[in-house]
């Protein structure tokens, strides 16, 4: 059962023969259902929105909720920020059912948000999305030089990489260190 | 904002956004970062055809560009602007980035037109180079040690209006350039014609003699020279050239004048900014055949321009691609 909240169909015309074809076929209602973030705000989604997600689509597809089920049910993503999710949700709602434009200029500025706007994208997986978040931070490092490009990313230097491998080789040796010797103790 | 957070597949939809310039310019942050570029972005690469260092780049930078294939399409994208005399350790830690992501699969090109500066010894690097000789010019022999110094010689577009050749002509290293563009406009014979050791030559001249075409046809017929040749264009400036004459002459054969006859066309051996990437086609009935190994060179005379096209096939081969493009018609 789906459900009706946002009407049904539009009145039937008086001389069904000479309508158009689309519209003498009955309209399905639509269904919603629930989503929330970290911060458990809940957000109402029509399932029409929700197609641009593949991994709620999927989750949709074989759950078969009823509007009450889903109401109880909301989907949780606790590794998304409400605000994020939001943003989302805005997103897949302006763009329901309407083919994606080339450019999407509505994205956020801050870095910081645009990189939690892309984790949760990619996560969700939201293809058309994905692509104008990593568009738009494709462009930030649009013409700047390999020292600029360091800075905008964060990206170690070979020292720097080298001394994090350095770390995590000795951290390594010592676990494995650490789990012989219990072994040990245990054979003991 | 941390590119290292994301995963692989986020990563690589964000590199593939980004143009090739930016791409290069990120290789050069890190060497894990490079190792990045190179296994994500595989695909785009691998079209590449040439790395092109030009020091005469014609808007006065000098600049770095590669030249590559886009569905079959030659392209060519800008990577950056360059001191070619500047810092060595620079220009090598790029060529040495080329060499990571290219190896051997591509041709690096070093363009110049300055033979007072030394062209720097890079691992696969070809010189080409351009210059406009006047008829005052006294340099010759430093111009000529100046092709004598780097190991190969890929291209020479030479304006040439000198009475003296650039050196004992049989001697120079100039004949041996793979492709050879001149604009030669003294009246002597076109030394280049003569001996040119390479592979495909245009040659401007203001006037040469039918003799010395018919030489040059009997003596690639022969196999006495010529034997990397695939194709060469000859214009003269000052009048016809006699078409029967030498046809006669050279002992052409004809295919039968009802057939269409086959479009002799390669890949140039050099160029730039991705433009026309193959040799104007040889459309002709007329052939000579080669005593030694049969092969077959289409000739094409029309008016003022012999055209010259070496085709990779013996004269049976080269009848029988005409009968099956009769047949295709």
């Amino acid at each position: 059962m789906s459900s009706t909240e946002q009407g049904t169909s539009s009145a039937a015309p008086a001389e069904p023969t000479t309508a158009p074809e689309s519209a003498a076929a009955p309209e399905v209602p639509e269904s919603f259902y629930y989503v929330h973030g970290k911060d458990k705000v809940v957000h109402k989604v029509s399932a029409g929105a929700l197609q641009h997600s593949a991994l709620i689509h999927g989750m949709i597809s074989n759950l078969g909720y009823t509007e009450e089920q889903a109401k109880a049910n909301p989907f949780p993503f606790e590794n998304i920020d409400g605000d994020i999710l939001q943003m989302v949700v805005d997103w897949c709602n302006q763009h329901k059912g309407k083919p994606t434009p080339p450019e999407d200029t509505n994205l956020p500025k801050q870095k910081e948000k645009l990189f939690d706007l892309v984790l949760a994208v990619n996560y969700l997986e939201i293809k058309e999305l994905l692509t104008y978040c990593c568009k738009q931070v494709a462009m930030m490092v649009k013409g700047k030089s390999p020292e600029e490009i360091r800075e905008i990313w964060m990206i170690p230097t070979d020292a720097e990489d080298e001394a994090a491998e350095k770390e995590a080789k000795k951290r390594a040796g010592k676990e494995a260190a650490g789990e012989t010797a219990a072994a040990a103790g245990d054979a003991k | 904002m941390k590119l290292s957070k994301y995963p692989y597949v986020v990563q690589n939809e964000i590199l593939d956004h980004m143009n090739y310039s930016d791409l290069f310019e990120l290789s050069l942050v890190s060497k894990k970062i490079r190792k990045l570029v190179k296994s994500s972005q595989m695909n785009r690469l691998k079209n590449t055809v040439s790395v092109m260092y030009d020091c005469c780049y014609p808007f006065g930078t000098p600049l770095v560009y590669i030249q590559f294939k886009n569905n079959n399409i030659l392209d060519c994208s800008k990577l950056f602007y360059f001191t070619p005399y500047g810092t060595r350790s620079i220009i090598e830690s790029f060529h040495n980035n080329f060499l990571y992501f290219f190896g051997n699969s591509v041709e690096y090109h070093w363009i110049t037109d300055n033979y007072k500066l030394p062209i720097p010894r890079l691992e696969n690097l070809s010189m080409c180079f351009r210059i406009i000789i006047g008829d005052t010019f006294g340099d010759l022999k430093n111009v000529d040690n100046f092709l004598s110094s780097h190991p190969v010689l890929k291209s020479i577009d030479l304006g040439y209006w000198l009475k003296e050749s650039l050196s004992p002509e049989s001697e120079s290293r100039l004949y041996q350039v793979e492709y050879i563009k001149i604009n030669q406009l003294n009246r002597t014979n076109p030394a280049v014609l003569r001996n040119f050791q390479g592979k495909q030559a245009i040659i401007d001249c203001y006037l040469f003699e039918a003799a010395d075409l018919i030489d040059f046809v009997n003596r690639w017929i022969s196999g006495e020279a010529y034997h990397k040749l695939e194709y060469l264009a000859i214009y003269k400036y000052r009048e016809e050239i006699p078409r029967d004459e030498i046809l006669t002459a050279i002992g052409a054969r004809h295919i039968d004048a009802t057939r269409k006859p086959p479009a002799h066309s390669v890949p140039r051996a050099f160029i730039e900014y991705a433009s026309r990437p193959n040799t104007d086609p040889i459309i002709s009935h007329s052939y000579v055949v080669r005593e030694s190994d049969n092969r077959v060179a289409s000739v094409l005379i029309e008016r003022d321009t012999l055209s010259f096209g070496v085709w990779d096939k013996t004269e049976e081969e080269f009848l029988r691609m005409v009968e099956k493009l009769q047949l295709a018609n």
